[in-house]
């Protein structure tokens, strides 16, 4: 059985032919197997680091602790990566940039949340411009706990997301995973991506402020309220 | 810090001013002040900060905007002017050029209104955001549809 994007089981309908076929099913095994195994040991990462957690991911990249090691190397275009990680505090300014970059990444992908600030907005969550936790505009597959995180943390994040792919990918995993609710915002408490309470006019409107984002800086839309 | 003894009789002679740290100074004095500073040798400009202070019984709602300047290595001058809601104070651009993105982003967070800045736009908040975060009356809990 394999899984498609959306983690819906999914079986091609020449597959049960071909399955019938004598050592075919084993071949299909074997490359499916080594297709995961490549995918999860080569996690190209985009660095999405906005403040101090940033600092965290660099010293998790350089040499005491190599995160080459593991085949996650970091490249500076989204077209060309895997895994997004969020490190740092999202302002609602960095939130439709972080979207665009997210969008532009190729599938399959996947996301890191590492910090407090990215998976809940932390203690800056009730500021005005601070965005509660980058899952409410984004799918997160792993949360990396702390502020920030040490090192080590962020590697067990990283294998944490490669086990989670080999069992995707092995049809062990289907459900979507939701961090728990956090209490005591004043904030107002955006449902979270696969959360069924979501509505999709919130995701029709977070796509259509991505949409009339300007490269060059500011709104393609008219300002309503015009200058000043 | 003190106020050099030069300032103080720029200040009193020219201005009839009082030194002080910051020395108060009137909306319609301000740039002339900051021409008067640079050309005594005070040409880096350090920061341009603004408060807000909501209305009291003596005093209208109103804003308060500071410039500190410096005369390199050692001395350093503060001067501010206050500022009603609703009306504005000339900008120091002319005189120093530092000040234009400082002024903008005092604008943008704090709302002061600085006349004649070449460029009195957003900097930090979105172009698209609704009032001014730093002012006393912000309600912190302020939607920005669709992110927070
Ligand atoms: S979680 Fe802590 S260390 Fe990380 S960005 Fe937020 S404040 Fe900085």
């Amino acid at each position: 059985m394999a899984v498609d994007e959306s983690g819906q089981a999914f079986t091609h309908p020449l597959y049960n032919v071909m399955a019938q076929l004598p050592g075919v099913s084993l071949g299909l095994t074997t490359a499916d197997q080594l297709l995961t195994w490549g995918a999860s040991n080569s996690l190209f990462v985009f660095p999405m680091a906005t403040s101090c957690c940033g600092i965290e991911f660099m010293a998790a990249a350089c040499g005491r602790f190599d995160l080459d090691q593991m085949g996650t190397i970091a490249r500076g275009t989204p077209r060309q990566c895997d895994v997004m990680v969020i490190a740092g505090t999202i302002t609602v300014k960095m939130a439709p940039r972080v979207k665009k970059l997210w969008d532009q990444m190729p599938e399959p992908k996947w996301a890191i949340a590492m910090g407090s600030c990215a998976i809940s907005g932390d203690f800056y969550r009730d500021i005005y411009s601070v965005v509660p936790g980058v899952d409410t505009f984004m799918p997160v597959d792993v949360y990396v706990p702390g502020c920030p995180p040490n090192p080590d943390q962020l590697f067990a994040g990283m294998r944490r997301l490669q086990e989670k792919i080999r069992m995707r990918r092995n049809g062990e995993w289907t459900e979507p995973e939701l961090r728990p609710e956090t209490f005591g915002f004043k904030s107002p408490n955006l449902p979270r991506i696969g959360d069924p309470r979501r509505e999709a006019s919130l995701d029709e409107a977070q796509l259509d402020a991505v949409i009339n984002l300007d490269p060059g800086g500011g709104l393609r839309r008219p300002d309503p309220k015009g200058s000043l | 810090m003190t106020v050099p003894d030069d300032v103080t009789r720029l200040l009193a002679e020219r201005f009839g001013l009082e030194s002080g740290d910051p020395i108060t100074v009137s909306r319609d004095r301000v740039v002339e002040l900051g021409g008067a500073l640079k050309e005594a040798g005070f040409t880096y400009l350090v920061y341009v900060a603004c408060a807000h202070y909501p209305a009291t019984d003596a005093e209208p709602d109103r804003t308060v905007a500071e410039y500190r300047v410096r005369r390199l290595p050692v001395d350093e001058v503060a001067f501010r002017v206050w500022v009603p809601t609703g009306e504005s104070t000339p900008t120091l651009v002319p005189v120093f050029a530092g000040c234009d993105w400082q002024e903008r982003e005092q604008f943008d967070l704090v709302g002061t209104i600085f006349a004649g800045h070449p460029d009195l736009r957003r900097i930090m908040l979105p172009e698209d955001w609704e009032g001014h975060p730093l002012r006393r009356d912000y309600d912190i809990a302020t939607r920005h549809h669709p992110w927070r």
